[in-house]
């Protein structure tokens, strides 16, 4: 991969048009992401897409020198030809369905890895795994998938694949929970999805009444607060129904991250997709670390929009 | 005059063996990392040979040879084929995209699996180009 750091991953021209899926970025380390993680994504051929980039990034830390060891290059060529076996094996599965595959193997940092490759490819989707490792490994991977997800300008798909704890769907975008909070990447969200209809079956749009905005208030003040809330989603779910995929509006008080978690339990989501900015919002109640805190914390993959002027 | 082969490889040993065994056996070189770049050269260069590989950034090498095969202006382009990705699959490949609306393409002249050895390499090229 050539030097130099890029900013950020900027979106493909076609995106705000159609906001098709024609080409994902499938992120992986092999630890935390496998194969079969990706065929439950293949549903979106029905909404466009027909290419598939690999990326597997060896952290510098395995390969770089150790005391009286040098650079380990045998390591590098080791992890490298092991990656490249699982990438064709990978690639001969969708190359027979008609489908486009490219590869990389990089040595470096991850982050800018992603970035590097999104530039490269010019992908509408990034998809990566939040891995099942220690607790400290996990604050960092979840620092870099934070990271990712702040840089990009494009979606990015948190599948929480191989967790103890994860749901791992067959089909994952057929039942999203859409979390909103009107802020313009949550309504940049919606158009989105409509982008998926033929691979949606029943979508839940919900939003969170602050429990801060609660504390304070009348009956009688929560109850105007709960109508207003119902009332946007219910036009929301108009637009949804308008292209011909079933919605259902949905309205929760509390702490965010905790009632999205808790809306897409009991609505049985397959994934949860939500805004990854909150600037904007309604009241701007998503603060910035909801979207953080699903896509490293909750169960469900976690789909993140980012605003259309990022 | 020396003919003239393309070699197609994200790889850059794959790149460098290549090289090396084709000016041994004295054919002038070109090199493109990805299928776009590929493409490029050939439109530019049009070399007596293009050494393929399949699973490539940008553009695969199923797609670039799709493209030379179906392109009259390009369809003439010698090819081999040479990747760790199975002949079987680059046919089943080439199968579903003409299924897919697309024209039915003739089958690669040399399909060599990774890796090669050098006389093999050297045989394949010489049995096309001379």
């Amino acid at each position: 991969m050539e030097a130099g750091k890029p900013a950020r991953i900027t979106r493909p021209d076609c995106w705000e048009e159609g906001m098709k899926i024609e080409k994902l970025l499938f992120v992986t380390k092999f630890e935390e992401l496998w194969f079969d993680a990706l065929q439950s994504l293949l549903d979106l051929r029905t909404a466009g897409l027909n290419h598939v980039v690999f990326l597997n990034v060896i952290e510098r830390e395995k390969v770089a020198m150790h005391r009286g060891t040098g650079y380990r290059k045998e390591e590098e060529v080791k992890l490298r030809e092991m990656a490249n076996i699982r990438f064709i094996d990978w690639a001969e599965h969708l190359f027979e369905k008609g489908m486009e595959v490219g590869a990389y193997i990089t040595v470096g940092n991850l982050v800018h890895q992603v970035i590097s490759a999104c530039e490269k490819e010019g992908v509408d989707l990034i998809v990566i795994g939040r891995p099942r490792q220690g607790r400290l490994e996990q604050i960092y991977s979840g620092s870099d998938v934070t990271e990712i997800i702040r840089r990009a300008n494009i979606p990015v798909l948190v599948y929480k694949y191989l967790h103890p704890d994860a749901q791992h769907p067959e089909r994952p975008f057929e039942r999203p929970l859409l979390a909103m909070d009107g802020s313009p990447a949550s309504l940049l969200s919606v158009k989105y999805l409509k982008g998926l209809k033929g691979v949606i079956s029943k979508i839940h749009v919900m939003n969170v009444i602050e429990e801060k905005y609660l504390k304070s208030a009348s009956g009688m003040t929560v109850q105007k607060a709960r109508k207003e809330a119902r009332s946007r989603l219910e036009a929301i779910c108009e637009e949804f129904e308008g292209e011909g995929i079933s919605a259902k509006p949905h309205v929760y008080a509390g702490k965010p991250a905790a009632e999205i978690e808790k809306a897409a339990r009991e609505c049985q989501c397959t994934l949860i997709v939500l805004g990854s900015s909150a600037k904007g919002s309604w009241k701007e109640r998503f603060i910035g670390s909801t979207p953080e805190a699903l896509s490293v914390k909750s169960i469900y993959p976690t789909l993140l929009i980012p605003p259309g002027d990022a | 005059m020396r003919k003239k082969v393309l070699v197609v490889d994200d790889d850059p040993d794959v790149i460098t063996f290549n090289v090396s065994v084709l000016e041994e056996n004295g054919y002038s070189t070109l090199a493109a990392r990805n299928g776009e770049e590929g493409l490029k050269k050939i439109k530019e260069e049009k070399p007596d040979l293009v050494i393929l590989d399949v699973l490539m950034p940008k553009q695969s090498g199923i797609r670039l040879y799709r493209e030379l095969k179906t392109n009259e202006a390009l369809e003439s382009t010698r090819v081999i084929i040479l990747s760790g990705i199975a002949k079987k699959t680059f046919l089943r490949s080439q199968k579903a995209l003409t299924e897919f609306g697309g024209e039915p393409v003739p089958e690669p002249e040399i399909y060599l699996e990774k890796p090669v050895e050098a006389e093999e390499l050297a045989q394949a090229v010489k049995s096309i180009i001379g």
